[in-house]
């Protein structure tokens, strides 16, 4: 998409420079607007549309056993919840824990204003809005640490509302969760601000 | 000045026909359409599809009506340029109600 | 003194003439200073502050809310080197986060209501006169009111700054960061009331410049055949009818949330915050295009002019303007893309984002194809033109790609979106703007510019601005969101924001080069003679700088383009002078442009600035918290809206104006049609589509919010029956009324007519009493809030429409109306239809509530 872009750049300064560049002479609306204006522009959008939505179907949430998760955004935090030792349901306090190599929904909820849940290099984002349970797809191909972020304005701590993404190897024992849970359960408990 | 209403009738007509359909999307989304058999589909695809192939006939019924008695002139050419960005934008907006799926 | 050099073999022949071959007579040649003092006379406003004060002319108003616009765009650029300055590194110590947040909102905010907007109102108020051939606008007074609002509601919004109180929930204001709870401050009711009080003059504008196009050409020019300027204004302008109501509706129900407790956006009563995101929105998708069709009018009138030729496609331009008019409607939810919705929902919207470049390039080739069949000259108009091509074409293509819902995921709220937005509008309105005002300054101030400023300030902001925001799209593809003032933990992103930064004061380097050459050409550049572009539009058949008046006569049949100018100033063109020593200009039939009748217009008056400072008033009890004062306000204003109509009537009848030696038109007070009920048309346009957002808010939250069904609700008694029952019969009643108030208007009976109008109005708004008394409580539920907005509109719409009846009355009482002078009960008719109406539905939608439930 970027190189089709500046292929359309580069082919219209190049007509534009030609046009100035030329010193007068007949210009026909049918090869100006009608080729180039509605033919051209109409054949590469219906074909970019196209395969948009093509791609844009297989990256939907669908009703099938991928793993589900959930993350609750608050003013200026998340809270997330996923399978511990054991298959377990633990809570962390801003870091969420998958394995690699396997989709997984996020189910992203918000406590207060509305939130972004975020994580580029895993892919799109997904709003947490009150009263909405926005169910999100997502897979991390190789095991490693994932910085993610709040990406739609939520106030003050806006800046700070960051998170960690931690895809583990399921072949492995997982990883040691207890500082993420402690987090969150010291929060609870009011001894964090 | 009655041309210029003629040549916005394809247009409006596109208008309500986004928005009927929209309509129907969210609602059929919300009320649980998909959940109620039609045929050989549900409800909630069936009254979109009625909606666009209605709408897409009016929209062919505009096309050929709406410049008749206008003699040729730009005022007709409008209208006619009118009646086809109707057409064309419910057929390129509208498309999706076939191809893609409902509520996820 | 101007010359007038001997005619240019370059001078452009239009390739058809603008206007139709309906022939009116030439008036006899005149002393051409003669007629200039005269119409002068009339027509300047008056000397010193005074004059300050009460101008209602077109010209000034104009003028006068481009040089604000471009203050307010100083203080936004201000702003935006601030922002720049704090992001240069990534532990920026420059701002704090409160006064960042402040920052950005009010560089977002300005840029977009206090510059965008009012600046091309400014150059359509000061432009469309004199481009289609007329003496002012529509309304004068309304041009002057919406400057006023636009001065005081801007300048409370920038003041709030200094106080510390600014907005600080971004320029969108979502719901709810920005209720009471999480912005418990002041901060939120700035922005809600100040820009909701600068909107007023929004929608003056667009109701005028709808009118003025309709109506107030040049005699004999069709609508096929004006210039491609007014094609562009007219689609604005009805675009700003449709568009802001949504905006407005959003903005009244945040704050009344905000100050009154009522639920529209609050999840846990009922209400939703993706309501208020659809309603922006649905504003602020068309908004972009409300300001790139403007820019592209003046693309359009200026590129075949500077390429000696005429424009390649004129009824494919125009049909691309209708095409970008509807479908820009169909955009609003790619700016959602991310909160939730179905993919099929996200495809209508993506393939219509899609679409709605098609109109755009057929501009873009149209424009390409005239300077391929012209020869261009390379003036400084033409310059900004090409920084136009430079970076529009850019910033459609990365919306094209916005448009992509897999793309959006990624890119959305990330310095890519800043990046795209800044090319869209910089590039598609600031630089077309920049060549307007560089083309129009002749015209503007009658002297041509200072040799080599202009060219240096073209190459500081496109340097400058290329070098901001070309490398931002890969900042924000890095992954660096939107509103973050530090980024500690990410030093890939550090030299990008520090380029960006530095090309940031260059750019803002430029726009001051650029400021002091126009100040410099003001004051110290040579006479221009006239015509200077040898253009063949009627702006040019004037004497520069444009007088008062515009054109001693009117142009007509005979004198239809630039090649006027002496014939015109010579009082053979339409209606020339001023012999009746009142401002007048030609009304045409909206579709031929056949002259129907002579509109009086108004003189200088401080009732515009009155009337914004009570109108003002109210908005100020609002947001200082005395809600108890409100209705002081409310009832000021109706004071000052009353006396506009004190000098609309006349107690006698007056004989046809002398247009021509064989065409004699009545003046407007005889005349049925006018310009106020066109004007009147175009406002209603407006209502029913606030009526109808509201509309879509009652189904929205019905369907999608959470907490649905409602609680019970105790509406369904007899009393309240019979009230709304009483109020419709009585609105029905008044309707007939105003009917036969016109009617029966040589008689008495039409005086008693207008009195049964003024009481059954009465009776409905007493009706209308007791169905609030006996409503839900509007805190418990968003049905009930809405129900509560539902009966507030009616009531609302019972006061306009009983003040006309009012108006009517006083009409038949003095003597103002005659067997030809109809008064004001065609505008009442309009006003009482669209109370019943509204009213009739909003009873059935809340009896079907009841019913379903």
């Amino acid at each position: 998409m970027l190189a089709g872009s500046t292929l359309i750049t580069l082919l219209v300064g190049v007509m534009l420079i030609l046009a100035v560049r030329n010193k007068g002479g007949r210009a026909s609306e049918r090869h100006w607007i009608w080729g180039w204006g509605l033919g051209f522009t109409l054949s590469v959008l219906t074909v970019l549309v196209g395969f948009s939505l093509w791609l844009g179907e297989r990256m939907l949430a669908r009703a099938d056993d991928a793993l589900e998760v959930s993350a609750h955004a608050a003013q200026w935090e998340w809270q997330f919840t996923q399978p511990g030792p054991g298959g377990v349901p633990v809570v962390t306090r801003n870091t969420l824990f998958v394995p690699a190599g396997a989709s997984f929904d996020v189910v992203i909820t918000s406590a207060d204003v509305i939130h972004s849940f975020w994580v580029p290099q895993l892919g799109g984002k997904m709003d947490a809005v009150p009263g909405h349970a926005n169910r999100h797809r997502l897979r991390a191909d190789a095991p490693g640490i994932y910085e993610g972020l709040c990406a739609e304005f939520c106030g003050f701590g806006h800046n700070f509302m960051r998170f960690t993404v931690v895809a583990y190897d399921p072949a492995l024992p997982m990883p040691d969760m207890s500082e993420a849970m402690a987090a969150f359960a010291d929060n609870q408990a009011g001894i964090l601000p | 000045m009655s041309w210029l209403w003629r040549a916005l009738v394809g247009p409006v007509l596109w208008g309500v026909l986004f928005s009927v359909v929209y309509g129907l999307h969210g609602a059929g989304c919300n009320l649980g359409w998909t959940r109620v058999p039609v045929l050989f589909t549900d409800w909630h695809h069936m009254a979109m599809w009625l909606a666009w192939g209605v709408g897409l006939a009016l929209h062919v019924v505009v096309l050929r009506v709406v410049p008749r008695g206008i003699p040729p002139g730009r005022s007709r050419w409008l209208i006619v340029a009118g009646a086809w960005i109707g057409l064309v934008s419910s057929l390129f907006t509208l498309f999706p109600v076939i191809a893609t799926s409902t509520c996820l | 003194m101007t010359f007038t050099p001997p005619a240019d073999p370059r001078a452009i022949a239009p390739s058809e003439p603008m206007v139709d071959s309906l022939d009116i007579a030439a008036n006899p040649p005149r002393r051409a200073l003669r007629l200039h003092r005269e119409l002068d006379d009339v027509w300047r406003d008056e000397p010193g502050w005074k004059g300050f004060f009460t101008s209602v002319n077109h010209g000034t108003i104009g003028l006068r809310f481009m040089v604000t616009a471009f203050v307010f765009f100083a203080i936004g650029g201000v702003l935006a080197m601030l922002i720049r300055a704090q992001l240069a590194t990534r532990q920026g110590a420059f701002l704090d986060l409160d006064l960042y947040n402040q920052i950005f909102t009010m560089h977002g905010t300005i840029m977009m209501f206090l510059f965008a907007i009012p600046m091309l109102e400014g150059l359509a108020l000061w432009l469309l006169p004199k481009i289609l051939g007329a003496r002012d606008m529509a309304f004068p007074r309304l041009s002057a009111l919406g400057y006023w609002c636009y001065f005081f509601g801007g300048s409370v919004i920038v003041l709030s700054l200094v106080f510390g109180v600014a907005p600080d929930d971004g320029w969108f204001m979502y719901t709810p960061l920005s209720d009471r709870t999480h912005s418990p401050g002041v901060n939120a009711d700035v922005w809600l009331l100040g820009v909701t009080f600068v909107e007023i003059s929004a929608m003056a504008a667009a109701v005028e410049i709808t009118v003025t196009i309709l109506r107030c050409r040049a005699g004999g020019m069709p609508l096929t055949k004006m210039p491609l300027m007014g094609w562009y204004l007219l689609g604005t302008a009805v675009m700003m009818l449709v568009g802001f109501p949504p905006l407005i509706l959003g903005s009244i129900l945040l704050e009344v949330q905000r100050a009154f407790d009522w639920p529209f956006f609050e999840v846990a009563r009922g209400g939703d915050p993706l309501l208020w995101a659809h309603l922006f929105w649905l504003f602020g998708h068309p908004e972009v295009y409300i300001i790139f069709l403007p820019a592209a009018g003046a693309l359009s009138t200026i590129i075949p002019i500077l390429s000696r030729t005429t424009i390649l496609g004129y009824g494919a331009i125009v049909a691309a303007v209708a095409g970008l008019v509807f479908l820009s409607f169909g955009l609003w939810v790619h700016h959602m893309f991310t909160v939730g919705i179905p993919h099929m929902a996200l495809a209508f919207f993506s393939a219509a984002s899609a679409l709605v470049a098609v109109p755009t390039a057929i501009q873009i080739f149209a424009w390409i194809g005239t300077m391929w069949m012209g020869q261009v000259q390379f003036r400084l108009p033409m310059l900004y033109i090409m920084g136009f091509f430079a970076t529009f074409v850019m910033g459609g293509l990365t919306g094209v790609m916005l448009a992509m819902v897999p793309f959006n995921w990624q890119a959305h709220d990330t310095h890519f979106v800043v990046a795209h937005l800044h090319y869209v509008l910089i590039g598609g309105f600031v630089f077309p703007m920049l060549a307007a005002v560089s083309y129009w300054m002749p015209l503007i101030c009658g002297r041509w510019r200072v040799r080599g400023l202009g060219e240096a300030a073209f190459w500081l902001i496109l340097i400058g601005f290329h070098g901001t925001f070309f490398l931002m799209h890969l900042t924000g593809l890095l992954g660096m969101p939107r509103r973050i003032a530090v980024y500690p933990d990410n030093p890939e992103w550090e030299w990008l924001n520090l380029i960006s930064s530095i090309f940031g004061m260059i750019t803002a380097a430029g726009f001051a080069l650029f400021a002091f050459d126009v100040a410099m050409q003001w004051l110290f550049g040579r006479r221009s003679w006239r015509n200077p572009w040898r253009a063949p539009t009627l702006d040019w058949a004037m004497p520069l700088p444009a007088p008062s008046y515009n054109f001693a006569s009117l142009p007509g049949p005979r004198h239809g383009d630039a090649n006027a100018l002496l014939p015109l100033a010579r009082g053979e063109g339409l209606l020339p002078g001023a012999p009746r020593g009142w401002r007048e200009t030609l009304v045409v039939e909206p579709g031929s442009g056949r002259p129907d009748h002579v509109a009086v217009l108004a003189h200088s008056t401080s009732l515009p600035l009155l009337t914004s400072a009570a109108i003002g008033s109210f908005f100020a009890a609002m947001l200082s918290g005395f809600y108890w004062l409100a209705p002081v306000g409310i009832l000021l204003t109706i004071w000052a809206a009353w006396k506009w109509g004190d000098i609309m009537g006349t107690d006698r009848d007056h004989p046809p104006a002398r247009v021509a030696p064989d065409l004699d038109l009545p003046l407007h007070f005889q005349r049925r049609n006018t310009l106020a009920r066109t004007g009147t048309l175009a406002l209603l346009l407006a209502d029913g589509t606030l009526y109808a957002s509201l509309m879509f808010g009652v189904g929205f939250l019905t369907v999608v919010a959470p907490n649905w069904p409602a609680p019970v609700s105790g509406i369904a008694t007899l009393q309240n029956v019979i009230a709304a029952l009483v109020a419709l019969a009585a609105m029905a009643l008044g309707l007939v009324a105003s009917f036969r108030a016109e009617t029966a208007r040589t008689t008495p009976i039409g005086g008693t007519w207008a009195l049964v109008g003024l009481g059954s109005g009465g009776l409905a708004l007493a009706a209308l009493a007791v169905l609030a008394y006996g409503l839900d409580d509007p805190t418990r539920h968003a049905r009930d809030a809405l129900r509560g907005v539902v009966l507030g509109f009616a009531v609302f719409h019972g006061v306009v429409a009983s003040l006309l009846a009012l108006r009517s009355l006083a009409d038949h009482r003095q003597g103002r109306v005659s067997a030809t002078r109809v008064g004001a009960s065609p505008i009442w008719q309009l006003f009482q239809m669209f109370w019943l109406g509204t009213s009739a539905v909003s009873l059935v939608l809340i009896v079907a509530q009841e019913v379903l439930s």
